[in-house]
């Protein structure tokens, strides 16, 4: 076991965090951000769904999406460093979005209204993953910041995310989408009888569903007419950051069977994707058990001993079923990406003190 | 507890809600029919049992299929319930034509539009849970769903309100009302938290439970306190392992577990929920053995003897 306190990230600028739901990436981003700037650096954690005590410990509260600096007082940081935390908020995010790149005010307000949008902005998968992209987009243009970490929506697939503005594009430049916001005239010259057939289905649909959303549909999509380029820009923009070699990606996992199932999932759409994992990281390994030996020799009633020994076996059962499904990620993990652990703590980070424990409390787990 | 003839079990991420499924399925089996349907298309609760799925790549299982158990014994089968299944089962039955349907269904623009419909997959997934619990209570038979995490759950029971207000009349607004009453059937219609001795799990059920009682009048049937550990020491027996300082860590680790689990149980009590405790299982293996260990449990904790 060697310790790998930094994740020697050298003057990488990007750190993404991605993992399926429910294995403490939040926390793992938070306490990697914040043992970077005890290492001197200023550093930017952007968090998705904070635990109310993460968010407390972060000094974030629950409704505000705004940018917040993290008081370091007390941890050994130097001078210089900084930590800034925010929560990424998709709606919002979204919504300045359209204030920037909407033609004018009238056809702001129209997207702003319409039901369609109302739904895609908080209901779609992926507009969170867009808006998590797009967030970072603003953070990178910071010069003052050194690394930027990102925690990402839980995702069933790692290529939600990062998949995302390709998604969005492909939805704003579509060709079908074109046939909805056409007129007749166009569809006659330009369009083929299967289009034209697929848009009266698609009338049909509308109506007996009782949903009369074409309408909505259309005025959608026609509205966002002038703001194609400025997405497309932006979209290009993180594709280009997220293959960038200055930035790292961290798949976080634990040790349980059915994520470890999840993470080599993703390790394979991720390496589908051509892109280059840095590390795996897993999240609340059970740590090292103590030496049986000791209890033979400490001088305890038997049935004390006893107890100690079930006690022990009962953990190492556990740590068995571990390590075998350690085996089996291991066997999954690229040559050219670490693995690494970070222990339980046997308890929730309740403080920054907590987060800084856990992130120097990360090992390389040797092959 | 008394159990609807449709069981949704919903919990936080890693509370075991696909363990838990899988155990109360097995332990109903024997007694009714069963079906245990699962949202999440992973299978996770039919792996555990040992269901023959095709492990290798999600996709290629056919969509609500149906995989019966080969043990004769035991009426138990299998259900994968998916958004995209059931919304073709939808169009195709509005769209009859199906060079037609099946030419929308391809088109990626409308996915982009039903998903960006508030919940019209959902409310579909819905519809077929309100067919299967009603098949269930008609046919004296039980059914048992693998949901998914406590915050998509709630936003997906709550899109039957949703869906009405947003079409007025049609298809959807003739099927909602159905959906509706379904939900507040207490006979035929109900949610099992599952939950661990941990905080943030214990919260997260506690909140689930308000949130389904007061924004969606829906009662929630009890609660699986999951993963319990046996009590072993005593405080004063941990006083005695100065010493042996790893040694106490490993065993005031377990007794803090042990105790939370207590809170745990007072608190969902205090709350009106009704819990059933499953032991924490020290094993190297999570199987079809252990499920059924669990299953035991849950049956004398659960079931009317």
């Amino acid at each position: 076991m060697k310790p790998a306190q930094t994740l020697e990230l050298g003057d990488r600028r990007l750190l993404i965090c991605l993992g399926p739901g429910g294995v403490g990436k939040t926390t793992l981003s938070a306490a990697l951000a914040l043992n970077a700037a005890i290492g001197g650096r200023t550093v930017d954690v952007m968090t998705v769904d904070p635990a109310p005590r993460l968010l407390d410990a972060l000094g974030l509260t629950a409704g505000d999406s705004s940018i917040q600096t993290v008081a370091l007082a007390g941890l050994g940081a130097p001078r210089g460093s900084r930590l800034r935390a925010l929560k990424l908020d998709p709606k919002a995010t979204f919504d300045l979005l359209i204030e920037r790149h909407a033609p004018s005010a009238a056809a702001r307000d129209a997207i702003l209204a319409n039901r369609i949008y109302r739904n895609l902005s908080t209901a779609l998968a992926g507009v969170a993953d867009y808006m998590a992209m797009e967030q970072l987009l603003e953070l990178h243009r910071d010069t003052s910041t050194g690394l930027i970490v990102l925690d990402t929506p839980p995702a069933r697939e790692a290529i939600d995310f990062l998949d995302a503005p390709r998604r969005m594009l492909e939805l704003l430049g579509s060709r079908a989408v074109t046939l909805l916001s056409a007129g007749r005239s166009a569809l006659r010259s330009r369009f083929s009888i299967l289009d034209v057939a697929a848009r009266a289905v698609l009338s049909a649909f509308d109506r007996l569903t009782g949903l009369h959303l074409l309408g909505d549909v259309q005025a959608f999509v026609g509205s966002f007419d002038g703001m194609y380029a400025g997405f497309a820009d932006r979209a290009a923009q993180a594709q280009a950051l997220i293959r960038d070699d200055q930035t790292f990606v961290v798949l976080v996992t634990t040790a349980e069977t059915e994520r470890i199932d999840q993470a080599i999932e993703f390790i394979e759409a991720l390496t589908q994707l051509g892109l280059k994992l840095g590390a795996v990281a897993v999240n609340r390994l059970t740590a090292p058990l103590p030496n049986e030996a000791a209890i033979a020799g400490a001088g305890l009633p038997a049935a004390l001993k006893r107890k100690l020994k079930r006690n022990l076996d009962d953990f190492s059962a556990l740590q068995q079923r571990e390590t075998s499904a350690l085996a089996r990620l291991r066997k999954n993990v690229p040559a050219s990406t670490r693995l690494i652990a970070a222990p339980d703590l046997g308890r929730e980070p309740r403080t920054l003190a907590d987060l800084a424990e856990i992130a120097s409390a990360l090992y390389e787990l040797s092959a | 507890m008394k159990l609807p003839r449709l069981i949704f079990v919903t919990g936080k991420g890693g509370t075991g809600k696909s363990t838990v499924a899988a155990s109360l399925a097995t332990a109903l089996a024997p007694r009714r029919p069963t079906t245990l349907a699962d949202l999440e298309g992973r299978q996770s609760a039919m792996r555990l049992l040992g269901a023959n799925v095709i492990d290798a790549d999600a996709a290629a299982i056919p969509a609500n299929s149906r995989t019966d158990t080969t043990d004769a014994d035991v009426a138990l089968d299998f259900l994968t319930i998916t958004p995209q299944g059931e919304l073709e089962a939808f169009i195709q039955r509005i769209v009859p034509l199906r060079a037609v349907s099946r030419r929308m269904l391809r088109s990626r623009t409308f996915g982009y539009v039903t998903a960006a419909l508030p919940g019209l997959e959902a409310f579909l997934m819905l519809e077929r849970l309100r067919q299967l619990g009603g098949n269930a209570a008609l046919n004296d038979r039980f059914a048992v769903i693998d949901a998914p995490a406590t915050g998509h759950a709630l936003e997906l029971l709550a899109v039957a309100k949703g869906i009405r207000n947003l079409a007025p009349t049609g298809t959807l607004n003739r099927l909602s009302s159905g959906v509706e009453e379904f939900l507040f059937d207490r006979n035929r219609f109900g949610v099992l938290l599952t939950v661990l001795p941990e905080e943030l799990a214990l919260r997260e059920a506690l909140e689930a439970a308000v949130a389904l009682r007061d924004r969606l009048g829906i009662e929630c049937v009890g609660a699986v306190l999951n993963c319990v550990p046996p009590t072993l020491f005593m405080p004063a027996e941990i006083a005695k392992l100065r010493r042996l300082e790893a040694h106490a860590l490993l065993a005031e680790r377990r007794n803090a577990q042990a105790e939370f689990a207590r809170h745990a149980r007072r608190e969902l009590e205090r709350a009106a929920i009704a819990v059933a405790e499953l032991p924490m299982l020290y094993q190297a293996t999570l199987g079809a053995h252990e499920v059924a260990t669990l299953s035991r449990r849950l049956a004398t904790e659960m079931l009317p003897r």
